[in-house]
């Protein structure tokens, strides 16, 4: 795949945090500006033009959800959040600002260049090709709704699972929250979770191997729902 | 003469409804005299009670005339007096002393009409009657003035009953309660009931300032009743009539000192055992601390001290870094500072469950959800432990907080990798019970080694003593918080499979509901 040198906005204030981050990232192909408060984010944001936003929460002139709101006013760049802070309200805040995705800190150099990779990826790749969207042993054709098997078996979904499994599909590798989910399968007026969570597990007794252990529909807990979609398969896809 | 006899049943039957209607106009009168007795009334009031009494009054001699007249023919005269008599000794016990004396007068006066020669005149012609007449009216006197002793006593004794009673009573109410407030109103209840009074209590806090209480200010003629305890006030005890003009009586004003002396000593009785509860709290809590204080620096000093010295030698520009040795310090670095991490979050999670309230955020979950979860969390520690879970598909939903039944699972995941050797099966089920869904996580490993698992879920405690592996022993106090937290419970005991087994109950579960939702919206 062509992270090549994307390009990372990092904002922390942390000089330390600083830089752990600045060698993780640079020994793994990215160049890396880092900013350590909101206001200069911003203004690095609006002239670097930055691949991926790396944003702490708790910084020293405003609120990181601040700055992910002001960029997702002019940008779709993905933005990452690292923070140590664990309430899922407050990580419910950074998603419905327009957060892509959120690493706890303290984080492990493995899992953060992962998810950084995943954005990316999903960033460079809009469109999938013809509308099919592979994953684990399934295809899935988001256009034609048909769920197939590598063996050939197709799998049968109710309308309701499909519509929640292509709501995830266009958002793969991202979450995506209750609310959000709920608004597009069932429309804007149901705020009743219960259905949602028993089309989860029946969607994840028909596509997981494992439906106690899933790899595809994860669950971002007090969030909502996120699509992995194998790092393989969605480079051979992207490519 | 053929009519005779039927006129004297007609007579016999008058007399009965006569002595019936007069039993019951008795007894009724009985009523309205207690009433008196039980409460003070006002003027107007007053009156009208009087004006029946002296009515009853003539009603007496009109029913003794009644009953004496037909059998005059027959008896002595004398037999007459004594019907008089019995009469005005009836007046003088239920009427007090002007209504008897009434009696006695037109006692003698209908004697003297009725019966005295000559018979329908006033005049007498035999001046001995005089005596008789004076005597009557004499013997009536002395009996109204009796029975008013006697009534003056009962009714004496009746008050310091009902005092005693409504003592007792509120003694008892207040005993049987616990809390200030519950034992304000529960006296303020009664003042109100046994006195007809509105009252409200002022309470003074530790610097003698009155706290303030919502509530109508006492106008001018509330009587204030100060609440004394044992070293100092504590407030007062407000009371006030409702109606101006009519104060309390001696017996009533003891009655209410009385019961202000035991809402002081109740009240006060709250107070010393919020102190000693205080005490004990604080006393809990320092040895509390000492022992976090203890545990948490042997747990941050260990890690610490090896961070710091993988981190020396990785400085040092001379020393010989081939690329193992610098991955074994690396990780070393990063294992040891990830357990800092997890015991700084255990100890900020348990603070802020114990804590209490409003931390619970509650929202319909698939329990396989949440455990895939926990095992996603774990999966890294997870290499090398044989995991199967058995989680039935048509498990009902719970209502949780998806975050803190995460961590519970997770503990527990991370306690059977932490206690039992590699390779160690480990099951996670799930069941659908009476009172919701029982969660096991159970292994085969050494187990719990306790006597008493239930000391397992206490902080700091842990199954054996300190040894090579690392924690404090927050991980199963957290899971009894979480689980109490839900109302439901966590027990440990002896697996089937040979090692420890941890049983969580937790209620809260949706109503069956299933697909069938789906042909409705779809």
């Amino acid at each position: 795949m062509t992270v090549g040198m994307h390009l990372a906005l990092v904002v922390e204030d942390d000089a330390a945090v600083q830089k752990v981050l600045r060698m993780m990232l640079e020994g793994n192909g990215l160049r890396v500006v880092i900013a350590d408060n909101c206001a200069r984010g911003e203004r690095d944001a609006r002239s670097q033009r930055p691949d991926i936003a790396i944003v702490d929460l708790g910084l020293p002139d405003l609120d990181g959800v601040e700055l992910i709101k002001a960029i997702r006013t002019w940008s779709s760049i993905p933005v990452l959040v690292l923070s140590a802070r664990t309430a899922e309200a407050q990580r419910l805040l950074a998603f419905e600002a327009g957060a892509d995705d959120y690493v706890l800190k303290p984080f492990s150099a493995p899992e953060l260049l992962a998810r950084v990779r995943a954005a990316l990826r999903r960033h460079v790749r809009v469109e999938l090709p013809a509308g099919i969207l592979q994953f684990g042993e399934l295809s899935i054709d988001l256009s034609r709704r048909i769920v197939q098997h590598r063996s050939g078996t197709e799998v049968r979904l109710t309308p309701l699972e499909h519509r929640i499994l292509e709501s995830l599909a266009r958002n793969r590798d991202r979450v995506v929250t209750h609310s959000q989910l709920m608004k597009e399968v069932w429309g804007p007026n149901h705020a009743d979770t219960r259905s949602l969570r028993v089309f989860i597990t029946t969607l994840r007794r028909k596509l997981e191997r494992n439906p106690t252990r899933p790899t595809h529909i994860m669950t971002e807990p007090g969030v909502g729902y996120r699509l992995v979609v194998d790092s393989q398969q969605g480079d051979a896809a992207g490519s | 003469m053929s009519g005779s006899p039927s006129t004297a049943t007609s007579a016999a039957v008058d007399q009965g409804t006569y002595r019936a209607s007069c039993s019951r106009l008795l007894k009724r009168l009985a009523q309205s005299i207690e009433l008196i007795a039980a409460r003070p009334h006002s003027g107007p009031m007053r009156s009208r009670m009087w004006m029946r009494y002296y009515l009853s009054a003539v009603a007496v001699t009109l029913i003794c005339t009644a009953i004496a007249f037909p059998l005059a023919a027959h008896v002595d005269l004398i037999n007459v007096v004594m019907i008089y008599l019995l009469g005005a000794a009836i007046a003088g016990l239920l009427f007090g002393r002007g209504p008897s004396a009434l009696t006695a007068v037109t006692n003698i006066l209908a004697f003297d009409y009725f019966f005295v020669p000559p018979l329908f005149s006033f005049q007498v012609f035999d001046r001995s009657y005089l005596v008789t007449f004076a005597v009557m009216l004499l013997v009536a006197l002395i009996v109204a003035n009796l029975m008013i002793a006697v009534r003056a006593q009962t009714e004496a004794a009746d008050a310091r009953e009902q005092h005693t009673a409504a003592l007792y009573a509120i003694t008892r109410k207040l005993a049987i309660v616990r809390d200030a407030d519950t034992m304000i109103i529960t006296a303020i209840g009664h003042i109100g009931d046994v006195l007809q009074a509105r009252a409200h209590v002022c309470l003074y806090d530790e610097s003698g300032q009155i706290i303030p209480q919502t509530g109508q200010c006492p106008s001018g003629r509330a009587r204030f009743l100060p609440l004394r305890g044992s070293h100092a006030l504590i407030g007062m005890l407000v009371v006030e009539r409702p109606e101006p003009n009519c104060d309390l009586l001696p017996e009533q004003q003891r009655l209410l000192q009385a019961i202000a002396d035991q809402l002081a000593l109740a009240l006060e009785r709250v107070h010393l055992a919020e102190l000693a509860h205080a005490a004990h709290l604080a006393a809990e809590r320092a040895a509390m601390r000492n022992t976090l204080l203890a545990s948490i620096s042997h747990d941050l000093r260990t890690p610490l001290s090896a961070i710091a010295g993988a981190g020396s030698i990785m400085a040092q520009p001379d020393f010989a870094l081939d690329v193992y040795r610098r991955e074994t310090l690396g990780r070393l670095i990063e294992d040891k500072a990830r357990d800092m991490s997890d015991l700084l979050t255990n100890v900020l999670e348990l603070v802020r469950l114990e804590s209490g309230a409003g931390v619970i955020h509650r929202d319909w979950h698939a329990l396989g959800d949440l455990i895939g979860i926990a095992i996603q969390r774990q999966e890294s520690r997870l290499m090398g432990w044989q995991l199967t879970t058995d989680v039935p598909g048509e498990l009902p939903l719970l209502s949780v907080d998806a975050n803190l039944v995460v961590q519970l699972i997770s503990n527990l995941l991370e306690n059977a990798i932490k206690y039992t050797p590699a390779g160690t099966r480990i099951c996670i089920s799930a069941c659908h019970v009476d009172a919701g869904v029982r969660l096991v996580v159970e292994d085969s490993g050494p187990g719990l080694g306790m006597d008493a698992p239930d000391q397992l879920f206490e902080k700091f405690t842990r199954g054996r003593r300190e040894g090579t592996t690392g924690g404090v022993g927050l991980g199963l106090a957290i899971c009894r918080a979480v689980a109490r937290l839900h109302d439901g419970d966590i027990r440990g005991t002896a697996s089937p499979m040979g090692g420890a087994r941890f049983e969580i109950t937790l209620p809260g579960v949706d109503a069956p509901r299933m697909i069938e939702t789906e042909s409705r919206i779809a």
